[in-house]
C-alpha cells in the first residue's frame, strides 16, 4: 500500500512498528469486547496522527465480519478525542480498488492511467515478493545452524525492497536476498515436524498481533506453513484476482467441506479448509490464531474437533488480546510441539532415526 | 423417513425446535408452518440452569452466552423422542444484512460435537442478493421432509401472514401510547429479542422493571419501516440485522420528546454488540439520554442486577424531579466532550457515524 501511494507521489505516513504503546493507546479508547485488530489499529492510528497524518486508508467490507465497520468505528472514537481524520475506505463491492484509484487521483491532481497501472503492478510485486521470502524464511528457521540468521537477512531485504523504484531495482534486490538465505548454513540431521498456521488473518501476518508464533515455532524446529499470504489477499479481495496468479483460497473452501458447509465470515470457512488441506499433504499439526471473540474462528474452533477426529491432525487454538504474556504462549507452544514429535516417533519410528 | 401421508390428518413427523436465539423472533412463523405441514412440533421448554449449564459444557468456552443456550435446548430436544431437529441456517433475514456468523456456522457447530443428535434439518436461509432466495429455503424444506413443494411454499405464505399480525398488535399498543405515561418512568430495552424474551436469561428484567413502576418499550414495537428510517442518513450502512434493529430503534427513541431512561442489555461475548453499543452509547452521551449498560452472561447474579436498575431508576427520577443530572459518569471519559456535543442540539452533527 505504502509503495502503491509513494509511487503515486503521495507523502505517506506510516505508523510506527506496533509496540506496547500502540496496543495500550487503542485498548484505552476502543471498546472493551471489540477484537485485538481493531484496538491495535485504533492506536496505529492515533500513533501517526502524532506523527502528523490526516488522512487514512484502510479497506473495508459488507460483512458479516466486523472487520467491515472498522473504519466507520474508529472515525467515530477519533473524533470524540477530538482528531478529525478524513478517511479512505476500500468497499470491495463497488469495484474497489478503482474507485479508489479515482479518489486518490482527485487528491493528488491528474496523473496518467498508465502510471496508475505502474504503481499497482509494482506494489503488487512488492507484495508478492516479500512473501515468496516469507517462505523461504520459514523453511530456513528450523533448519539453520545459527539462530536468526535468516531473520536477519530478510528484515534487511525488506527495507532494500521498499526502498526500490523501479523494476529493475526490485529485481536486483530481491535476487541478492534470496540469494544470500540461500546461502545460510543449515543443519540437515535434525526432525522438522510440518505446522500448517491458520486463523484470522490479522493475527496471522502481523507479528506483533501474535507475539511472534510464527517464528517461536521455526525456533521450535517447525517447518510452518500459512493458510494466507498477504499478496494472495490483496489480490482476491481488492483486484478480485485480476492480477492473476493462483486462487489458494477458492481451493481451500472445497476442503472445509462436509465439516463447514457455509461462509461464516472473516475467515472462519478457510481455517477450516486450510487445516483438511494440511492434513491430506502429511502435516503434523495446525496452529489456529484468533482475537478473543472473534467471530468466525469461534464457529470454526467448535468445529475443529471434528476435523481433528476424522482427518487425525492435531489443532491447538490461541485466543490472542491484550492479556496474552511472552511464556505464557512459549510454554504450550512447546508443548504442543513435543507432542507433535512423540506422535510422530510412535507413527514412524525410522524418519525419527535419521 | 416416515410414511408419505397427505392430509390424512395423521401426524407425519416430530419435529425439535430449540427455544433459543431466532425462536424468539420466527418461533410463531415455525410452529404454525409446521403446523399446517401435519407435523408435530415440540419446543424445548424455557431456559434453565441445567440448560445453561449443559451448553456452557458443549461448546468452546469462547462462544457467547445465545449460542451456549441453543445447543443446551439442542441437547434437551435430543432426549425427548423427535424424529427431527429444526436447525435452519439463517444466514440473512433481509437484503444487504447478515445475522451473525455464529448463527451461519450453528448446524456445522452443532453436528460436530460429540453427543449424538437426531437428525438436523438445516436448510439456508440467504436474502442478502434478493429476497427471492426464500424459495431455495422452502425447497431445502421440503427436500429434506419430502414435502410436497407446492404446499409447502403455500404453508409458509400461511404462516407468515400469523406472523404479520402477531408483530402488528405489538406495534399497534405501541403506536396508541405515547412515550411519555404520567406517573410511569418509560423505559427502553435495547435487546436482541433472544434476551428480552428469554426470562432466565434476561434475569427477569422486563418483569422487574414493571413492578417497579416503568413502562418498558422494546424494539420490536418499533416498525422496520421507522428503524429504516432512522438509519437512512448513516455514512456507511450497518451489515446486521440486529444491529440495524438496535441503533434504529434507540435513535428513534433517543430523539422523541419526553423523559425516558434506555437499558442496553447485551450478552458477553457478543461480536455486533461490541460495535453497536459502542455507536450507541457514544450517540446517547451526545444527546444527552440517561442509559444503562448491562452485559450478561452465565455468571449473572440476580442481586447484583437489582442494585444497578434501582439506582438507575432512582437517578432517573431525580433528574426529573429536580433537573439535575444524577445519571452515571459512565461514558464522560469515551472523550467526547459532553456540553459541546449538547450545545449543538440535535446531537446528529457531532458525530461521524450519521450524515
Amino acid at each position: 500500500m505504502k509503495a502503491l501511494l509513494e509511487h503515486l507521489g503521495l507523502d505517506v505516513v506510516v505508523p510506527p512498528y506496533s509496540s506496547k504503546r500502540t496496543l495500550s493507546l487503542g485498548v484505552q479508547h476502543a471498546p472493551e469486547f471489540a477484537c485485538l485488530p481493531l484496538k491495535i489499529n485504533l492506536g496505529n492510528l492515533i500513533e501517526a496522527r502524532e506523527l502528523g497524518a490526516d488522512a487514512f486508508i484502510m479497506a473495508g467490507g459488507v460483512g458479516p465480519c466486523r472487520f467491515g465497520l472498522y473504519a466507520q468505528l474508529e472515525k467515530e472514537i477519533l473524533y470524540d478525542l477530538g482528531y478529525t481524520y478524513e478517511s479512505l475506505v476500500l468497499e470491495p463491492p463497488d469495484m474497489g480498488i478503482l474507485k479508489f484509484l479515482k479518489e486518490v487521483r482527485q487528491i493528488i491532481g491528474t496523473v496518467s492511467w498508465w502510471r496508475v497501472w505502474q504503481s499497482v503492478r509494482i506494489a503488487y510485486r512488492k507484495a508478492y515478493l516479500i512473501d515468496e521470502l516469507e517462505r523461504v524464511l520459514q523453511e530456513l528457521r528450523p533448519r539453520e545452524v545459527v539462530k536468526g540468521t535468516a531473520d536477519r537477512i530478510f528484515s534487511f531485504s525488506l527495507s532494500t525492497i521498499d526502498r526500490a523504484k523501479n523494476n529493475d531495482d526490485l529485481n536486483e534486490a530481491f535476487g541478492l536476498a534470496k540469494q544470500k538465505l540461500l546461502h545460510v548454513p543449515t543443519d540437515d540431521n535434525q526432525i522438522i515436524l510440518k505446522i500448517g498456521l491458520v486463523g484470522e488473518i490479522y493475527t496471522l501476518l502481523e507479528p506483533f498481533a501474535s507475539l511472534e508464533i510464527e517464528k517461536k515455532l521455526g525456533y521450535l524446529g517447525a517447518h510452518v506453513n500459512r493458510s494466507l499470504y498477504l499478496s494472495e489477499w490483496i489480490n482476491e479481495h481488492l483486484f478480485h484476482g485480476f492480477l492473476g496468479k493462483k486462487n489458494m483460497n477458492r481451493q481451500f473452501k472445497d476442503y472445509s467441506y462436509p465439516f463447514l458447509n457455509h461462509f461464516v465470515g472473516g475467515h472462519g470457512q478457510e481455517s477450516i479448509g486450510a487445516s483438511v488441506a494440511f492434513a491430506k499433504e502429511g502435516y503434523d499439526g495446525i496452529v489456529q490464531l484468533a482475537p478473543l471473540t472473534c467471530m468466525p474462528e469461534i464457529v470454526a474452533h467448535t468445529i475443529f474437533p471434528k476435523v481433528t477426529k476424522e482427518c487425525g491432525i492435531p489443532v491447538l487454538t490461541i485466543y490472542l488480546d491484550e492479556q496474552m504474556g511472552q511464556e505464557g504462549v512459549n510454554t504450550r507452544l512447546e508443548a504442543f510441539t513435543d507432542l507433535l514429535r512423540k506422535k510422530r516417533a510412535l507413527l514412524d519410528p525410522l524418519r525419527t532415526i535419521c | 423417513m416416515g410414511e408419505k401421508t397427505e392430509g390424512d390428518g395423521i401426524l407425519k413427523y416430530r419435529i425439535g425446535i430449540p427455544r433459543a436465539v431466532m425462536y424468539y423472533q420466527f418461533g410463531t412463523i415455525w410452529k404454525s408452518f409446521f403446523h399446517t405441514m401435519d407435523t408435530e412440533v415440540i419446543v424445548s421448554g424455557e431456559t434453565n440452569k441445567k440448560i445453561l449449564d449443559e451448553g456452557a459444557t458443549r461448546v468452546v468456552d469462547e462462544a457467547c452466552l445465545p449460542v451456549k443456550v441453543y445447543f443446551g435446548h439442542a441437547m434437551q430436544l435430543a432426549r425427548e423422542e423427535v424424529d427431527f431437529l429444526f436447525i435452519p441456517r439463517l444466514v440473512s433475514i433481509e437484503k444487504k444484512a447478515f445475522i451473525c456468523p455464529k448463527l451461519m456456522g450453528l448446524p456445522d457447530m452443532l453436528s460436530a460435537g460429540k453427543s449424538s443428535l437426531p437428525p438436523l434439518i438445516k436448510p439456508t436461509l440467504n436474502l442478502v442478493k434478493s429476497e427471492s432466495r426464500l424459495e431455495d429455503f422452502l425447497q431445502d424444506i421440503a427436500k429434506s421432509l419430502s414435502f410436497d413443494k407446492k404446499k409447502t411454499r403455500q404453508a409458509w405464505h400461511l404462516a407468515q401472514g400469523v406472523y404479520n399480525k402477531e408483530m402488528e398488535s405489538k406495534r399497534r399498543s405501541f403506536l396508541e401510547n405515547q412515550i411519555d405515561c404520567p406517573g410511569l418512568t418509560t423505559i427502553f430495552l435495547a435487546a436482541h429479542p433472544y434476551l428480552i424474551h428469554d426470562r432466565f436469561l434476561n434475569l427477569n428484567i422486563v418483569d422487574k422493571l414493571k413492578k417497579m413502576g416503568c413502562r418498558v418499550i422494546l424494539p420490536e414495537e418499533i416498525p422496520p419501516e421507522v428503524q429504516n428510517a432512522e438509519l437512512s442518513c448513516l455514512r456507511k450502512p450497518l451489515f446486521w440485522s440486529f444491529g440495524k434493529m438496535q441503533l434504529g430503534s434507540v435513535r428513534f427513541i433517543a430523539r422523541q420528546p419526553g423523559a425516558k431512561g434506555i437499558i442496553i442489555l447485551s450478552s458477553f461475548g457478543c461480536g455486533i454488540d461490541s460495535f453497536i453499543d459502542n455507536m450507541v452509547v457514544r450517540y446517547l452521551k451526545k444527546m444527552g439520554v440517561p442509559y444503562l449498560n448491562i452485559i450478561l452472561d452465565e455468571h449473572s447474579g440476580a442481586a447484583g442486577l437489582d442494585t444497578r436498575i434501582e439506582a438507575f431508576l432512582d437517578m432517573l427520577r431525580w433528574k426529573e424531579s429536580k433537573d439535575e443530572d444524577y445519571v452515571s459518569t459512565y461514558g464522560s471519559y469515551l472523550g467526547c466532550d459532553e456540553g459541546t456535543a449538547r450545545a449543538s442540539g440535535a446531537g446528529c452533527s457531532s458525530t461521524t457515524l450519521f450524515q
